[in-house]
């Protein structure tokens, strides 16, 4: 493919600890999403294909092409090289002609935002969500959160109750992406740091749910949307250990 | 009674949209839900909407993993009887 006047969809957002989050512009863009495209491989674009709507086919592929772009550039690799494969509970893994890549990432999209985020070693979740109105939402209280944090969001009232319910889902969320074993860890029993809940922007926890790991929580919230970041602390991906370095990226296939 | 594929039908379009958009399910319910772009908050709603309808255990990623809709009813009914 030729060189394109496309400029690149994604930024670097954030440092936490050993872990590089980049932000992914989803905006409807037709000219992104044909180069998007060109990235992915068929398997790929019979999924893209398949998206009964619009919205979800384009954050699929512009993420999707994101994410080859940032790990060929990690792995000094050619696009044609990388391939993604599932894990048992649906995480997917990158290798690189065929064998598995050492590092960890994990994708989130809603609305026009997604974040992609990175790290050396340790297992690796991350979730973003537009605080957009819930019909179910009083069901997913009673499904996500545990006792404490439902006694909160019920002294919450107006728009600091949204912005609490989707802080707590997200950290939840990243959590449970990190742990890689999906909704089979049940929400409502991670209970978040009561230090998260006042505001603290970060934290380490240890849950009964996952016995004997320790996680390293970012709350990455802005005005725009609630999101956070899990990262498994490990003397390989412990907060000091990181590189810090935000991938660059070519801008072609 | 209505059959569970119309219970389905009808439970997807009184809990689930996406992008603000009605999900279009067809009569045969042969639709994948993650194809349609449900997220994960939208599952996690959805699985309790029918563990509460029909009484039978249901999680979030047996939601996600069925292929299509018609899995999930034929799944309904198999626990149903």
């Amino acid at each position: 493919m030729d060189a394109s006047p496309v400029e690149d969809w994604w930024r670097p957002f954030k440092l936490v600890g050993a872990a590089t989050v980049i932000h992914v512009d989803l905006k409807p863009d037709a000219a992104r999403e044909a180069v998007a495209l060109a990235w992915l491989d068929e398997p790929e674009r019979s999924r893209w294909r398949r998206f009964q709507f619009a919205g979800p086919r384009r954050r699929f592929g512009l993420c999707r092409a994101a994410l080859r772009a940032m790990l060929c550039r990690r792995h000094e690799c050619g696009n044609g090289q990388l391939a993604f494969e599932t894990a048992r509970h649906g995480k997917p893994f990158a290798t690189v002609d065929g064998m598995p890549v050492p590092d960890s990432f994990n994708v989130s999209h809603s609305g026009r935002h997604g974040l992609i985020a990175f790290a050396p070693a340790g297992r690796l979740g991350v979730d973003i969500e537009e605080r957009v109105a819930h019909r179910n939402l009083d069901l997913l209280v009673e499904t996500v959160l545990g006792e404490q944090e439902q006694a909160l969001l019920a002294r919450t009232r107006g728009d600091a109750r949204t912005r609490l319910f989707f802080k707590l889902w997200t950290m939840k969320e990243a959590l449970i992406k990190a742990h890689g074993k999906g909704m089979a860890l049940d929400p409502s029993r991670l209970q978040i740091p009561s230090a998260m809940l006042g505001g603290t922007t970060r934290s380490t926890l240890q849950s009964p749910a996952i016995p004997g790991v320790r996680w390293r929580l970012d709350d990455l919230s802005n005005e725009q949307f609630a999101a956070a970041v899990a990262h498994e602390v490990c003397e390989a991906s412990g907060p000091s250990r990181g590189n810090g370095k935000a991938p660059r990226t070519p801008a072609n296939p | 009674m209505a059959s569970t594929a119309e219970r389905v039908r009808q439970l997807v379009a009184e809990n689930l949209e996406v992008d603000g958009q009605a999900v279009a399910v067809p009569a045969d319910l042969g639709v994948s839900l993650t194809e349609v772009g449900v997220s994960s908050m939208e599952f996690v709603a959805f699985a309790k909407v029918i563990v509460a309808e029909f009484d039978v255990p249901l999680t979030p990623d047996d939601c996600a993993g069925f292929s299509t809709l018609k899995d999930l009813a034929a799944h309904i009914d198999a626990q149903a009887a």
